[in-house]
């Protein structure tokens, strides 16, 4: 009997390896998903590579300089201080990247730990996780971001200069840390909930199958069993749900940040950007325009690519 | 047409009747052409920035403020130029030694339902303002020094012994200590006279909602109210017919709460609105010219002040290090580049006493980065978190964002943080703020109480209890001289440069009361109570 | 079917609890101190005289344990006393009273309007897959997804301003049958609709696909008849379930619609309470706000059986 449990097991990452290439031929075929990733690619690179792609600092304001079009020394043009718009847009998607796979990161940490054991143990562990998770999604994000982030961040910032006072150590006087810290908490509690379901959903489809019954009925701990054969079979539609929610936590961030809850001036974000280019747009358009284009062909991308991995990995669109 | 029919006695019957047909013609032709667009043109429309909830007149505070003119008579008034005008008063006598002032009531004033303004509303109105569930920030600014307000302001009385009715139309107000400028501190609408019997609760407290049209709200100025939904954003006034001043030109008035400053300025821009409470944009001029945002210079001031004693700023030199490292010229560049303010120097503006030798904050970096690194904290690594509140308006933001930037630049600063409220509305936790600095009196002593004085609301809040002993000292002396003493604005010049010595504040702009309305709107006028002078001769040409 | 969402209202009282208890701590122990925020409006003075501030948190009893505070709350909740504002001191019942209908009808209206436009264009789409019409509407629908209501709200206002002649430039509130209605409606509905109509799209693609549309196009069937016969069912379940997602997008726009649009609802009032720390109005918006969802979520549960009957045997 083991020894025909064995084999089965072990062909498993075979046959995931085999479902992996073929899902990747089939979204290379996939002309939009393609243009998608490619746009990505882009973008993490002048992310990566920003700093040493414009001669401006995002900082450096010049009265003399202010609101001018776009030109050569100035690409995207100046913004009502005179600083460098190409430089903003480019710092703005750093921090649009760093907020979407910080917080992508967290919430599939948390959402599929939770969704794993919802979806294994099941009974009352999977009622209590699965209602805390409809709780979650039942409260607007936006209103739950903005109350979180009023009532937590002054008395986070309290803390932070105690330490500060405490221990000398200039990473707690850091104010773009607190607001990072507090962009990454609050998005990423409100973004876990769809990973639970869709793994708890996974696994529940898995934990049926023949394969896993035996496994159990051998006496294998459940960790690895989750961790053999249940996590590598969700790890389909959990990309596609990343692919989604990257796209999500960055139009999140932005929204935030046009509010006024999120990354602070002079910190350059996207939705900053916004905010201060509404108000003049009419004379000077290049400064709405820079970082409205920049969101706007962030979140086709991840939908485009999200939309391809879909049809990558569930030819026949499971459902 | 006429004028040439009337002039040239020499032309035939025929000719003039010719000419008047053509006259009537054209007459009516451009009657019914125009004639329903004037009408149309007497609704003048505001555009509000706030959903404000509270109306009441008692408020004394708040963007609804500044629209009290339109339906309130304020005891006297400030003309454009500072100078007091009869109102609800007719008279003003000070005692001899201005501790006991008699006012006279205008005979002819009445209420919008036609009833007299008596002694009785103007005593009980006051009381009203001072008790401590209605009270407004500003009432002390009016009646502080008014026998038996601190009893009333304390909770325990509900009536001014200090104000006496003497007959029908005289009233007497005696005062604790004297005061020379008492009449200018009630020509204003921080505390308007409204019909008591109306206003005031069997509690001595202002009556629930008493100032809506559902409670049939009586009003004293040239417009009545009629219309109010705060939920909508909604205000509509019409002629108060009763009114005892001029009549007034406008046949409507409506104003809605538009929040956002971008569509506020396109539809000011196309004439859909007329004027605006107050628009703060830094490209104002640009965008509706400079006739939009014309206005006199008023007592007021915005700056930035510290917080005196919350580390790093309890220290002087890091103080003088943050006020000399930045360029107030270039801050007025990036936060009004083309106007309508100017550039501050000093708190004293629009008064008598401005003080013409003074030394302004120099633009030194060199010395503050010297300042810097004698203080206690040595360097700017060494600086606990800056926190910078009170900036909302795009004018504000561009400013501080500026003020952020020169500190980076010239001190190595980088621990700044902009918020737009004070959070827990605690200044110990807020390290500067922006804030106004004002005086409803066009007096350098009282404006200077006002703002560095250790009992005003600016020192206790704003600078977190601000105290020096030689700046009350030297106020103290000044306030009782009366005001053609020379003395009086030299100790007030004296007490402003004591002051300057403690780098409380980086100066940013003095305000001009601009009218914020269309060019083609007459009458708005304003005055250094932010009310427009002369609401009856407000007009649409 | 009637147990069945009486077992979810009961489960969901917990959860209407559970909100409300953490927005509650947010505000217990985050926020700032209530009565000063009271008094720094209104009287002079009060917020900076700690002996008298102590004395009136005393008398309204804000110095008893969390717990009894909270209780204390929920219990004038049930009795439909959600006390009064910070800022205004208005009853906060009166003030969502007020503002909740104009969000509520928009928000519906915006359902209807999504519905009606987007299914007919998504299943056209699929119809006529991968020709000029299908990447016409997918062009349009990722155009709208992109575009943020914050940016787009702004911008449509402002052209309107530009373009139309004086006095007929609609702002504020009129209700649902006033033209003022027409372009914040829009805006808000941008995002739904452009979700929908990539949805439908594919799920009429992937039913085009399956084998009994196969044979009834084998018999000859012509493609309405399929359309209303064979694909709009299976499609709805689909949709139906984004239309949580929808209620969310739809809360979140409404927020910047409402804003830009100068329009009294829940979305403005939020705002405005949440940057004041107007805890009464924040906890009644958020309660408010999760019921919506949690009754649209309950009535897509409802109507799933009636659309998918396997659903139905499943429960």
């Amino acid at each position: 009997m083991a020894t025909a449990i064995e084999p089965t097991g072990a062909s498993r990452p075979a046959e995931q390896a085999g479902l992996w290439s073929d899902a990747w031929a089939r979204l290379r075929a996939n002309r939009i998903a393609m243009v998608g990733l490619a746009f990505i690619a882009l973008l993490i690179l002048i992310a990566i590579f920003g700093p040493w792609l414009t001669p401006y600092d995002f900082l450096t304001q010049n009265l003399d300089a202010r609101n001018l079009p776009p030109s050569m020394s100035h690409w995207l043009g100046t913004d009502e201080l005179g600083r460098d718009v190409a430089s903003r847009v480019i710092y703005g998607t750093r921090t649009a990247f760093l907020v979407a796979i910080v917080v992508t990161a967290i919430s599939v940490v948390i959402g599929s730990t939770l969704g794993a054991i919802a979806g294994y143990f099941g009974g009352r562990a999977d009622a209590v996780i699965m209602w805390f998770t409809d709780v979650f999604m039942s409260v607007p994000n936006l209103l739950l971001v903005i109350v979180i982030n009023t009532s937590l961040k002054p008395p986070l910032g309290r803390w932070m200069d105690a330490m500060y006072l405490w221990s000398g150590n200039t990473l707690f006087r850091n104010t773009v840390l607190v607001d990072f810290i507090m962009v990454f908490g609050t998005i990423s509690l409100v973004m876990w909930p769809p990973y639970a379901r869709t793994v708890r959903a996974q696994i529940l489809s898995v934990r049926s199958q023949p394969y896993v019954l035996a496994a159990r009925s051998l006496g294998l701990p459940s960790r690895q069993i989750i961790l053999r054969y249940l996590i590598p079979n969700s790890i389909g539609p959990l990309v596609v749900a990343v692919s989604a929610g990257l796209g999500g936590a960055m139009v999140l961030e932005s929204a935030f940040s046009f509010l006024g809850v999120g990354v602070q001036p002079p910190t350059p974000s996207w939705g900053l950007m916004i905010s201060d280019g509404l108000r003049t747009w009419q004379q000077y358009p290049h400064l709405l325009a820079a970082p409205a284009i920049a969101l706007a062909i962030a979140s086709v991308a991840f939908s485009f690519i999200g939309d391809g991995l879909n049809d990558a990995l569930n030819p026949k669109g499971a459902k | 047409m006429v004028d040439r029919s009337t002039e040239s006695g020499g032309i035939s019957r025929r000719d003039v009747l010719r000419g008047g047909a053509g006259v009537l013609v054209s007459m009516t032709a451009f009657g019914l052409l125009s004639g329903k667009a004037a009408a149309q043109e007497t609704t003048f429309k505001i555009i509000h920035p706030s959903f404000d909830m509270n109306w009441s007149p008692m408020r004394g505070g708040g963007a609804a403020l500044r629209w009290h003119s339109l339906w309130w008579a304020s005891p006297m008034y400030f003309d454009e130029w500072g100078e007091v005008q009869p109102y609800v008063f007719t008279s003003w006598t000070p005692s001899d030694d201005w501790t006991v002032w008699i006012f006279k009531i205008d005979p002819n004033a009445v209420f919008s339902d036609g009833s007299p303004i008596t002694p009785a509303d103007v005593k009980g109105s006051w009381e009203v303002g001072a008790m401590p569930l209605t009270a407004s920030q500003r009432v002390p600014l009016v009646l502080a020094g008014v026998v038996g307000y601190d009893e009333i302001a304390a909770g325990t009385a509900t009536e001014l012994p200090g104000v006496v009715i003497v007959d029908g139309q005289t009233i007497e107000v005696t005062l604790k200590e004297p005061d020379p400028i008492f009449h200018m501190r009630i020509a204003n609408h921080l505390v308007p006279i409204v019909k008591i019997s109306q206003a005031r609760a069997e509690d001595g407290n202002q009556a629930p909602d008493w100032y809506t049209p559902e409670m049939g709200v009586v009003s004293s100025g040239p417009f009545k109210l009629v219309e109010m939904n705060l939920d909508d954003g909604f205000v509509a006034w019409e002629p108060n017919e009763n009114f005892f001043g001029s009549k007034p030109k406008l046949t409507r008035i409506e104003l809605r709460v538009i929040e956002d400053s971008v569509t506020a300025t396109a539809l000011l821009k196309e004439g859909e609105y007329h004027a605006h409470t107050a628009l703060v944009t830094p490209t104002i001029v640009e965008d509706l010219g400079p006739e939009f945002s014309m206005g006199t210079e008023i007592p007021n001031g915005q700056h930035f002040y510290f917080n005196a004693k919350t580390p790093p700023f309890d220290d002087i030199n890091v103080r003088k290090a943050l006020v000399l490292a930045v360029d107030r010229a270039e801050m007025m560049r990036a936060s009004f580049p083309n106007g309508p303010h100017k550039q501050a120097e000093q708190i004293l503006v629009g008064v008598d006493g401005v003080d013409p030798d003074w030394e302004p904050y120099p633009y030194d970096p060199e010395e503050a980065r010297r300042l810097l690194a004698e203080s206690t904290y040595g360097s700017p690594d060494r600086l606990p978190r800056i926190i910078f509140a009170g900036v909302i308006a795009p004018a504000e933001q561009a400013a501080a964002q500026f003020v952020v930037e020169q500190w980076r630049q010239n001190l190595g600063i980088t621990a700044v943080e902009l918020k737009p409220t004070l959070d827990n509305f605690a200044p110990a936790d807020v390290h500067v703020i922006r804030d106004d600095a004002g005086s409803r009196v066009p007096d350098a002593t009282e404006f200077l109480r006002t703002i560095i004085h250790s009992t005003s609301r600016v020192a206790r809040e704003k600078m977190n209890g601000y105290s020096n002993p030689e700046v009350d000292r030297l106020l103290d002396e000044a306030a009782p001289l009366p005001i053609d003493d020379p003395r009086r604005n030299e100790l007030a010049q004296q007490a402003q440069r004591v002051f300057r010595e403690d780098y409380q504040l980086i100066p940013w702009y003095i305000e001009a009361m601009s009218r914020w309305a269309l060019p083609n709107i007459m009458g708005m006028e304003k005055n250094l109570d932010w009310q427009v002078v002369a609401p009856w001769n407000i007009e649409i040409t | 079917m009637l147990t069945y969402a009486l077992k979810r209202l009961l489960l969901w009282i917990p959860s209407v609890v559970l909100v409300l208890l953490a927005v509650y701590a947010l505000a217990f122990y985050g926020a700032g101190d209530p009565i000063k925020l009271i008094f720094l409006r209104e009287p002079g003075g009060v917020a900076f005289d700690p002996v008298r501030i102590e004395a009136i948190r005393e008398a309204a009893g804000l110095n008893r344990p969390f717990i009894v505070q909270f209780g204390n709350y929920i219990w004038n909740v049930l009795h439909g006393d959600f006390g009064n504002s910070l800022t205004s001191g208005r009853s906060v019942g009166r003030t969502i009273a007020a503002a909740a209908p104009v969000s509520i009808q928009l928000g519906l209206l915006a359902i209807v309007l999504t519905a009606i436009v987007a299914i007919p264009l998504g299943v056209i789409a699929a119809l006529r897959q991968n020709t000029a019409l299908d990447y016409a509407i997918l062009g349009s629908a990722l155009f709208l997804w992109a575009i943020p209501a914050y940016v787009a709200g702004p911008i449509l206002m402002v052209l309107l301003i530009i373009i139309l002649p004086g006095g007929s430039v609609p702002y504020g509130w009129g209700g649902l049958f006033d033209i003022r209605v027409i372009l914040p409606l829009l805006v808000l509905s941008f995002h739904p609709i452009a979700l929908i109509v990539r949805q439908t799209r594919s799920a009429v693609i992937e039913v085009l696909s399956e084998d009994f549309v196969r044979t009834a196009k084998a018999k000859g069937l012509p493609a309405r008849k399929i359309v209303t016969r064979h694909i709009l069912r299976p499609i709805l379940t689909p949709v139906l379930t984004q239309l949580g997602l929808i209620m969310i997008t739809l809360v979140n726009g409404a927020v910047f619609v409402e804003l830009v649009f100068g329009l009294p609802g829940l979305g403005r009032l939020a705002i405005q309470a949440l940057l004041n720390s107007d805890y009464p109005i924040i906890l009644a918006v958020t309660l408010i706000a999760s019921v919506l969802v949690m009754i649209s979520n309950l009535l897509i549960d409802l109507a799933y059986p009636l659309l998918d009957p396997r659903a139905a045997e499943r429960r």
